[in-house]
């Protein structure tokens, strides 16, 4: 047993994952999605990527050759297990990984669990029509069978060390929004929305975070008519000077060892109006209701049906994203919860019901387009079984600068 | 010297003494490994391997065989007019390679690492005069 807080155990893991393909009558496994990596190798693998999974025994990871030292130099995995693939005679990535997969099947015959699918995420990783075909006309005597059910299930609940990397990372993050507070109250004149997330990045990789792991364009800093876009949850920073009587919304990630740390946090540049403090006090107040409600048993619908009661009884529910969730787990995985199992394919299951050691973002959108003016919270929680854990500890306020 | 038939035990044995005499310890960075170069369709219509054992960057074995593949770390297959190509420096290995004449079994990453001294061992054996 290792000493590690952070320490996953990942034979532990592969053998769940190989128990559940023969469950479901899998012979081989082939992973292509990004969380997929994340979660067998623990390995950021930004390269298009594979890892075979046999019923037994070792899986094997595929990438461009390019950075599969890399790849091995940093995974559990032996370097036997870790290969890289180029334009080269039998060296090309379909070649490779449909030869390592037909080891297990018995006369080339056999179910190949492949992971297709959609999602709007757009590294999710999910293979290709060209790729699907390629590997069908490799291995023609075996069946491909969409899988990815079977990760998705296993890594559903987090073990000890998983979590222990979310604190990580929100403390991380944590740190990032402490130096935006600073700079800010140091004086913003002049500043922009890009200048806020280097300095947040900075501050954050100076105390180990890796990088600012979100697609969305890494830390999202929104200023002024910004923050409120209609529904707008995305807010890649741009040039934007930061400006008096206006909005700030501040969206940090940070990453530690493959677990991610997101937290906004929401200021009003002053002087500030009492609507805006209005608004601002409908957000925190439902913000803090949001915290205390999640549990194990809600599921996404019943918890957004609460917050809309609270927001319609407030007059703020016009201004609301009725959506109170996104998905979280090792890098890649990062937008919808729990199982492809919900009325519409790949997109959240508004019935899921959540469980004790699921991780789930708590985020919550605000926005007046008419008034320029929106917030935005989000939070890795743990879900408990009589409430949950904010992992971010930054105390929930609207500042005034 | 008279010609050589290429792959002949003749030229194996020359192969050999080249690679010791020219690639020494050092200049084959003291590697141990193993290759087999698989030609196919020579001109008496069999398939012959040729096959390397370097230790400690030493060749400790070139031999020819027909039929039977040794086993190696690294399996090179193709035909034998390619291989031929090479040994004349006619075509580049990696050239070869990334056209798909020459297929490679083995972990790319210690094969990239040794595609130099691959390099240097093609440029010793083109300089054998040979009849193919």
């Amino acid at each position: 047993m290792s000493n590690d807080p952070f320490y996953i155990d990942h034979p532990v893991r592969v053998r769940a994952i190989q128990q559940e393909m023969a469950k479901d009558g899998i012979d081989v496994y082939i992973g292509s999605r990004l969380r997929t990596l994340s979660f067998v190798s623990d390995v950021f693998c930004p390269w298009r990527s594979y890892v075979v999974i046999p019923p037994e025994g070792l899986p094997t990871v595929y990438t461009f050759v390019i950075d599969a030292a890399r790849v091995a130099d940093e995974t559990w995995l032996d370097e036997e297990h870790v290969l890289g693939f180029a334009p080269m005679g039998g060296q090309d990535q379909i070649t490779l990984v449909a030869e390592k997969a037909a080891e297990s099947l018995k006369g080339g015959k056999g179910r190949v669990g492949v992971e297709a699918g959609m999602s709007n995420y757009l590294p999710e990783g999910n293979l290709t029509y060209y790729e699907y075909e390629a590997f069908r006309a490799a291995l023609p005597d075996a069946e491909l069978v969409n899988a990815l059910d079977i990760v998705d299930r296993v890594s559903m609940i987090k073990d000890q060390g998983t979590i222990n990397r979310f604190r990580e990372a929100s403390r991380l993050v944590d740190i990032g929004q402490q130096a935006v507070m600073d700079a800010l109250r140091a004086g913003y004149k002049g500043m922009t929305e890009t200048e806020i997330g280097g300095l947040a990045a900075y501050a954050m990789r100076k105390a180990g975070s890796e990088w600012e792991w979100s697609f969305t364009g890494g830390n999202e800093i929104a200023s002024g008519y910004r923050t409120g876009l209609a529904g707008g949850a995305c807010t890649p920073a741009s040039r934007r000077a930061l400006q008096p009587g206006e909005p700030l919304m501040v969206d940090l990630h940070a990453m530690y060892r493959l677990c991610l740390g997101d937290h906004t946090h929401n200021y009003l540049l002053g002087p500030a109006t009492d609507r805006q403090r209005w608004h601002a006090q409908n957000f925190v107040d439902l913000v803090a209701l949001c915290l205390k409600t999640y549990k194990a048993g809600v599921s996404p619908s019943s918890l957004a049906d609460e917050m809309m009661i609270f927001c319609e009884e407030r007059g703020f529910a016009e201004y609301m994203v009725p959506g109170f969730e996104h998905g979280i787990g090792m890098l890649g995985d990062e937008w919808r919860i729990g199982r492809n199992d919900g009325p519409f394919p790949y997109w959240t299951n508004p019935d899921h019901v959540y469980q004790p050691n699921e991780m789930v973002i708590c985020a919550i959108q605000y926005a007046c387009p008419e008034e320029k003016i929106g917030f935005r919270y989000e939070n890795p929680i743990l879900i408990l079984p009589d409430g949950c854990e904010a992992m971010s500890k930054f105390p929930l306020a609207i500042e005034e600068i | 010297m008279a010609p050589l038939q290429y792959l002949s035990p003749d030229w194996a044995f020359e192969a050999q003494k080249r690679l010791r005499e020219q690639l020494t310890p050092e200049i084959m960075k003291y590697v141990t490994s193993s290759m087999v170069t698989v030609y196919s369709h020579c001109p008496d219509g069999k398939d012959r391997a040729l096959f390397y054992k370097i230790v400690d960057g030493v060749f400790q074995e070139v031999s020819v065989s027909v039929g039977d593949i040794p086993n190696a770390e690294f399996i090179i297959t193709g035909d034998y007019d390619t291989f031929a190509k090479i040994s004349r420096a006619e075509l580049g290995s990696r050239s070869a390679l990334m056209s798909g004449k020459l297929k490679l079994k083995g972990n790319m990453v210690k094969a990239l690492s040794l595609a130099s001294i691959v390099d240097r061992l093609n440029k010793v054996l083109s300089e054998i005069t040979c009849e193919y």
